[in-house]
């Protein structure tokens, strides 16, 4: 038995430790708004924050994450109008969607580093996650508006 | 499978009824059963002759929910055909809801694809969205004791228009009943609003898929669970296709907590020859027990098949004659031999992966002996009947329940997740979750075919291209999806894959024209070919496009000019109602867009960096949406890496439904079209597919994007679909920038630094 700490709530899990964190989150606690790409870090899909850094939850075990607190897309907000969430909204980014969780998480962890990020740091940061639906150049101008929300509040 | 294939032109044409079998219980709007219907709806309805919310149905709250049959793929389709039905249904936007039904021989034929979904069904919502209107005012003017004709209706309120009482949908729903029957002559005669009347349509109203997609809470079909489930895997096969497991050693996951069994099952649709499918009660379980059984497999046929045995095959099929023609106008042979300048190359596509970020998947589940299936499908009505054909069921006991999908492009039409799930459901005795590896995933798509193609032109002494003869080898998708779709040669020879050859018979004025269509046998067994976004415009519009600038430059000519000059809305090029009315032209107008945004020819550009046009008819001839791109790309003198600076495209979608997921589509395609031009490359070596992940697959990333110039064209003609066809023109519009920055030609994808670098040298 391990105890996870996800978006403020203990989550008891009965899986052997190995378990990768991805499956823990989605097929477990089905907290399914994390998504299962590629298995190997390279398309951000499953992107959670750890300890409010941005992880690729594919590469990382349950026993890894045991004592760490946890966010995931369904927690990045509890009332889902985190800067980016607004942003996504506004700018209708999402097409297909099934990315789009992971480029949140992914943003929404680098906003907190750089809040006032160059088109230069945007793209740096954001290149290791796919959008096969090819939504960059809206998820480039929603890091921005992301950004620009973050300020005025 | 063609047995299960009837009913393929969808519903049949029949009344249309609009009505509430007890009042206050709601309306709803949708085919009779039977034709021509002696009662009204009511009585049609009490008697049960009524398909039930076929198109639309509306609560006593007046809250109306347009029943999509379409798979939402991002393409935000749900919300593009319910503003059609809402446009003329003159209720509140606020009010319109969408839902995605399961599958059901009532729908008709169910498939997305082919940027179709907009362009085959605006006419009909926008009439159902009519008539339940028509219904609603009617009904309402009855309960204000005033005649319809006095009445009219907007954002869900029936007025009397002089008095100024009125009702709203809610209430007018609520009292009931509404008994409306429209004939099919009734329903044709509706007057729908024009283009510059229109309210909804055209707007850019918010995509109702979205707030779902932010959040977290949007359910896919990987993200769907049923109790007692077990977690499915199959061993990947050591061959694309062909191979059979013989036996399977589990010892080495026999010590693996929540390992049940590894199957060994056979498949009878050849989607697969068989399965080893290992079962274990978490996916961690399965995941590690599929590393560790060992199977002894028949690798069957494909064992040695490289992708130059598969190119080798086409240029031998071509050289050899094989095929049958698709186009013959003229004389080719006159024009030849009265060419003053002929042009030749030869054109290649490399093998394509889909991509889609969600990969395959499905959980099956027996119930009272009716199979359901839950994932996201393109092409229910197929998939549900090759899985009942997998399993020895009837096909009316196979329900798809659909999904939100991780996107599509063409993947989904096929049925390769659902057969083995459903396979290991029946073989365990519980329902089955199974999902690919992203290996399987690359390694086990229906890919897009290499391709071969060869073009001979003949220009005549004034400089204009008169002669045109074609080949285009491929394998053959539709062969393998629907045999019934293949077409009659024009020579009546054989049937060819209209869908492997689209594109090639395309709107530029050239009156002597031949094109030949071959199968890639080789292909056809190693690389079972699929339907890729764009489908075969994709390599035909590569070919001719490309053809037109070396033509051009063969004769001195402006690539801009000379194409424009071959675009007269002339003979068979003039164009017809509705979809291709205004024929050649309106291709002319678009490059003409597209170049004038670009400062084609005008702008100033650094050294080796230079403009490069196309235009397309994708995806096909009698559904064209008129597209054009002027791609700005710089090649480095040095190591021959390309870059694309900026996309300037130019579309003519007749009517935008929703301008804002018209723009969407195109910023998407262009990059999508981009990334397969240059970063996606499949190989085959030894019958198996070399790529396996993004480490070896690389598509394009947010930092290599392209600049976009998006420029919409609406005319008020019928809305054509945009979900396609800029991935088709930026290929060519590439290379002939390329060439015109540097001198070189590249006729094969990847476009690579190499092979700039080397055509640089032979230039």
């Amino acid at each position: 038995m391990a105890v996870l700490n996800i978006n403020g709530v203990s989550h008891v899990v009965d899986a052997p430790g190995d378990t990768k964190l991805l499956w823990v989150v989605r097929e477990h606690l089905r907290l399914t708004g994390t998504k299962f790409g590629c298995g190997i870090g390279l398309c951000g899909a499953c992107t959670v924050h750890l300890n409010g850094e941005a992880v690729r939850s594919c590469q990382l075990q349950l026993s890894d994450a045991e004592g760490a607190t946890i966010t995931t897309i369904e927690g990045l907000d509890p009332k889902g109008q985190h800067p980016v969430q607004k942003a996504w909204l506004e700018l209708q980014i999402p097409q297909c969607g099934y990315c789009q969780s992971g480029q949140m998480m992914n943003a929404a962890a680098f906003l907190e580093s750089n809040s006032s990020p160059s088109d230069a740091e945007i793209l740096d940061a954001m290149q290791g996650n796919i959008c096969r639906c090819s939504t960059y150049a809206r998820i480039k101008q929603g890091v921005r508006r992301a950004a620009q929300m973050m300020q005025e509040a | 499978m063609t047995k299960h294939m009837k009913d393929l032109g969808g519903a049949t044409r029949r009344d249309v009824l609009v009505g509430s079998a007890v009042a206050g219980t709601g309306l709803v709007v949708g085919y009779s059963v039977l034709p021509h219907v002696t009662g009204g709806a009511r009585e049609a309805l009490a008697a049960g002759n009524f398909e039930p919310s076929l198109f639309l149905t509306m609560e006593p709250s007046g809250i109306a929910t347009v029943h999509i049959t379409k798979t939402e793929m991002g393409q935000h389709v749900g919300t593009a055909l319910a503003q059609a039905v809402a446009e003329e249904l003159e209720i509140d936007w606020n009010d319109v809801r969408v839902d995605y039904p399961d599958s059901h021989e009532k729908w008709g034929l169910m498939i997305t694809g082919g940027s179709w979904s907009v362009n085959w069904t605006f006419d009909r919502n926008s009439r159902i969205g009519a008539a339940a209107r028509m219904a609603l005012v009617e009904a309402g003017a009855n309960m204000l004791g005033v005649p319809a004709n006095e009445c009219s209706a907007a954002n869900s309120t029936v007025t009397h228009t002089s008095t100024g009482q009125s009702a709203t949908y809610s209430e007018i729903i609520s009292a009931g009943p509404i008994d409306r029957t429209f004939s099919e002559d009734e329903m044709k005669a509706i007057e729908l609003k024009k283009f510059g009347e229109y309210k909804l349509v055209g707007t850019s109203v918010p995509a109702l898929d979205i707030p779902a997609k932010i959040n977290g809470t949007a359910r896919y079909g990987i993200d769907v669970f049923v109790p007692n489930m077990v977690y499915g895997r199959i061993v990947t096969w050591p061959t694309r296709w062909g191979a059979m497991p013989k036996s399977v050693d589990d010892s080495a996951a026999s010590g693996i907590d929540g390992y049940i069994k590894t199957e060994i099952i056979e498949d009878p649709t050849g989607v697969q020859r068989g399965y080893a499918i290992v079962l274990a009660e978490s996916i961690w379980a399965a995941e590690k027990a599929a590393d560790a059984v060992s199977v002894d497999w028949d690798l069957g046929p494909n064992a040695s098949v490289s992708t130059a045995d598969i190119l080798g095959y086409a240029k031998k099929a071509t050289a050899d004659g094989e095929g049958f023609a698709w186009v013959i106008d003229g004389d080719t042979d006159a024009g030849m031999s009265n060419a003053a300048t002929v042009v030749e190359a030869e054109y290649e596509t490399s093998i394509g992966y889909h991509g889609m970020m969600e990969p395959m998947n499905c959980v099956a589940m027996e119930q009272d002996g009716v199979w359901h299936l839950f994932t996201a499908c393109q092409w229910s009505t197929r998939c549900t009947a090759m899985t009942a054909e997998a399993l020895g069921v009837e096909p009316a006991n196979v329900v798809h329940h659909q999904q939100y999908a991780g996107t599509g492009f063409g993947r989904r039409l096929e049925p390769d997740a659902m057969i083995p799930a459903a396979l290991a459901a029946k073989a365990a005795g519980r329902p089955v979750k199974l999902v690919y590896t992203r290996e399987q995933d690359v390694m086990f798509d229906f890919h897009q075919s290499l391709t071969y193609q060869t073009v001979k032109g003949g220009i005549n002494v004034a400089g204009d291209l008169d002669t045109m003869v074609h080949t285009v080898c491929s394998a053959w998708a539709t062969k393998r999806q629907a045999p019934g779709f293949l077409a009659e040669s024009v020579d009546k020879k054989g049937k060819i894959d209209p869908f492997s050859t689209n594109g090639s018979d395309h709107w530029y004025n050239v009156p002597n024209q031949y094109v030949r269509s071959i199968e890639n046998l080789v292909g056809q067994s190693a690389t079972p070919p699929g339907q890729l976004r764009a489908v075969a415009p994709t390599w035909t519009m590569w070919a001719v496009e490309s053809f037109l600038d070396e033509a051009a430059h063969a004769v001195g000519r402006d690539p801009l000019e000379f194409r424009t000059s071959l675009l007269k809305a002339v003979g068979k090029n003039v164009g017809t109602p509705p979809n291709t009315v205004g024929g050649a032209e309106r291709l002319r107008n678009a490059l003409l867009v597209a170049a004038g945004r670009a400062g084609y020819g005008v702008k100033p550009l650094p050294a080796n960096t230079a403009q490069g046009i196309a235009s397309v008819t994708s995806q096909e001839r009698g559904s064209p949406t008129w597209t054009a791109c002027v791609a700005e790309v710089h090649v480095d003198p040095e190591s021959g890496e390309p870059t694309v600076n900026k996309l300037t495209v130019a579309m003519d979608v007749g009517t935008a439904v929703n301008p804002d997921g018209v723009l969407a589509q195109i910023q998407g395609s262009a990059i999508y079209g981009t990334s397969r031009v240059l970063y996606e490359n499949i190989t085959m070596k030894d019958g198996s597919i070399e790529q396996s992940n993004f480490d070896t697959w690389t598509p394009m990333r947010i930092n290599q994007a392209p600049e976009i110039d998006v420029n919409i064209i609406q005319n008020g003609h019928y809305p054509a679909g945009t979900g396609e066809p800029v991935v088709t023109v930026v290929g060519p519009a590439i290379a002939n920038a390329i060439q015109a920055a540097v001198g070189a030609r590249v006729r094969s994808w990847p476009i690579t630094a190499e092979k700039i670098k080397a055509a640089m040298q032979e230039a």
